[in-house]
């Protein structure tokens, strides 16, 4: 493995499902880009662009055709590649709560990840601690508590617990502020800027909004009916706002005030992040003119 | 990884726009039906090989692969034989001393039991595979109006036919949704270290296992959803429903109906 190369990274990376048969559809189609260690990346598109195939193929969950999709340099759909290393080292949490909750209770269900990865009980306790309280489910107090009495938000806690405690060097989350109230958005967001910080992970957002994701990633690969449409800086990527509407992207709040300021300064730039930005460009207009 | 929709196809619909996918959803269910009884009548392999040409001609027709249908049907295929394995181990039926080829306590085979699960494996093929074809050939709209219309003249009886069969479509229908549930569980759940695509047959049977509770959950959760989405449509059964589509069986379809009769006549009187 070269040492600075892409950590993850497809080359031509195509997918149908149920290939061969009269029910087959073409999800992806000949995407390549790479990921590096420790980076920030957005992958963002509307429904049907493929992003939750491309995630599936991140830990090998799809009919994989050999020479396509790679981690660490390696070929993970070669023959005898240990695809339980894959997993383990590439935690994925999946829009539904619900599917990769395994078992009942909940200290139990964050302690399945570090128990199949052969931990010793008193490792998977302390992993199961941090995890629960890192996500502020205090562990005392939540440890025995049944999943399906909690509400969806903590759900979405105890289903990211499972996957930090595994402690995976990747983290990809597919839609993960989907169906959360503002409060808890905002817990989630800044929760996993401090955990990317503090752990140097290289995170992966699925969304098919740009809201969150502009705040949490550097780097935004925007798909679009399976292909790479755009790749770049995130604010590269919204200086180009009108083109993201077009493929039905939810752009942020800053970035939509941006486009209507347009009316009246028609190079207004639309790169912009926060509200606080939005304000500071457009003091400096109203100021000029 | 798990892509179960290839194993099993009960209930899925493939819309080639064939000319029996046009057929009118009535005919197809009366051919089903004679279909049916002929399984049941039909009692030697002549029979059975007679029938054979009428399925090849179908399966043309239908332009469905038929490598696809083989495929989505070996779960079927080997509980079946592992059926049969037992249907003439345990053969009981009076077998005359000369037809036994071994025996060892209570277990036999003998050229009659074998005789016996081989009428039985065509009968339950041609069963499944008539069904099967009805199901991939007819859209669930369609074949909701056909079983209404079709067994409408009960409700004189006072039998809830609309209800009955709403409730069947309803089960057909759930199969390949639940289906993809499963595929979804389990990916997910490999994701986090219960590998599904690894493993012999026994361990996987167990992962199996693990994907019950969470199916029942969520299966209990759709019923719901559809009850309210229903009533909150106000849907009500009964008779007194209006159909926007009307059915029309062409001179083309009764056609059919008689010569896939008389073939089957043919079949089982020779």
């Amino acid at each position: 493995m070269q040492p600075d190369g892409p950590i993850l990274e497809l080359k031509g990376f195509s997918h149908t499902y149920l290939e061969g048969t009269p029910r087959a559809s073409e999800a992806v189609g000949e995407v390549s880009f790479g990921i590096h260690r420790g980076e920030r990346v957005g992958i963002v598109g509307a429904t049907q662009s493929g992003k939750s195939t491309v995630v599936d193929a991140f830990a090998h969950l799809l009919r994989l055709k050999p020479g396509q999709v790679f981690y660490e340099g390696e070929d993970v759909a070669a023959p005898g590649y240990d695809r339980g290393r894959l997993r383990r080292e590439v935690g994925i949490v999946f829009q539904r709560p619900d599917s990769q909750i395994i078992e009942d209770v909940v200290g139990a269900d964050v302690a399945f990840g570090p128990t199949a990865a052969g931990l010793s009980a008193p490792e998977t306790r302390a992993r199961v601690e941090e995890s629960l309280n890192t996500l502020g489910l205090p562990y005392a107090d939540y440890r025995l508590r049944y999943v399906h009495a909690l509400s969806g938000g903590q759900r979405r806690r105890v289903a990211i617990a499972g996957v930090l405690a595994m402690h995976t060097p990747v983290l990809v989350l597919d839609e993960p502020m989907a169906g959360l109230d503002p409060r808890g958005r905002r817990e989630l967001l800044e929760l996993l800027i401090e955990l990317q910080r503090e752990r140097e992970l290289t995170l992966i957002v699925c969304s098919s909004s740009l809201t969150d994701a502009s705040l949490l990633c550097d780097r935004f690969v925007v798909l679009d009916r399976g292909t790479v449409v755009m790749d770049g800086p995130v604010r590269e990527v919204l200086r180009e706002a009108d083109r993201l509407a077009e493929l039905d992207i939810t752009l942020p709040e800053p970035v939509v005030g941006a486009r209507g300021m347009r009316e009246l300064f028609p190079d207004f730039p639309t790169e912009l992040l926060t509200e606080e930005e939005l304000e500071t460009e457009l003091l400096k207009r109203l100021g000029a003119a | 990884m798990l892509e179960l929709q290839r194993n099993v196809i009960f209930g899925q619909f493939v819309d080639t726009g064939s000319f029996i996918h046009r057929m009118d959803a009535r005919i197809k269910i009366a051919v089903t039906f004679l279909f049916v009884v002929a399984s049941f009548l039909i009692d030697d392999f002549l029979g059975f090989t007679l029938v054979l040409p009428l399925i090849v001609l179908i399966q043309r027709v239908s332009r469905i692969p038929p490598g696809y249908v083989l495929r989505g049907s070996q779960f079927f295929l080997g509980f079946l034989v592992f059926i049969l394995i037992f249907q003439v181990l345990f053969y009981t039926g009076g077998v005359p001393e000369s037809s036994y080829l071994w025996r060892w306590g209570f277990l036999s085979i003998s050229t009659t039991g074998l005789y016996t699960a081989g009428i039985l494996a065509l009968r339950v093929i041609l069963l499944y595979y008539v069904t099967t074809m009805l199901m991939l050939t007819t859209s669930l709209v369609d074949l909701t109006n056909g079983l209404e219309l079709i067994f409408g003249p009960l409700q004189r009886l006072r039998v809830p036919v609309n209800e009955l069969v709403l409730v069947c479509v309803i089960a057909i229908k759930f199969v390949p949704i639940f289906i993809d549930e499963l595929e979804r569980l389990a990916r997910a759940q490999t994701a986090r270290g219960v590998p599904f695509d690894e493993g012999g047959a026994i361990t996987r049977a167990r992962r199996i296992g693990r994907l019950l509770v969470p199916i029942f959950i969520s299966g209990f959760a759709r019923a719901d959803t559809l009850t309210i989405a229903m009533n909150t449509r106000s849907y009500r059964g009964g008779r007194h429903r209006t159909k926007f589509r009307q059915m029309h069986a062409r001179l083309s379809d009764w056609l059919v109906l008689v010569l896939v009769a008389a073939w089957l006549i043919a079949a089982w009187q020779i």
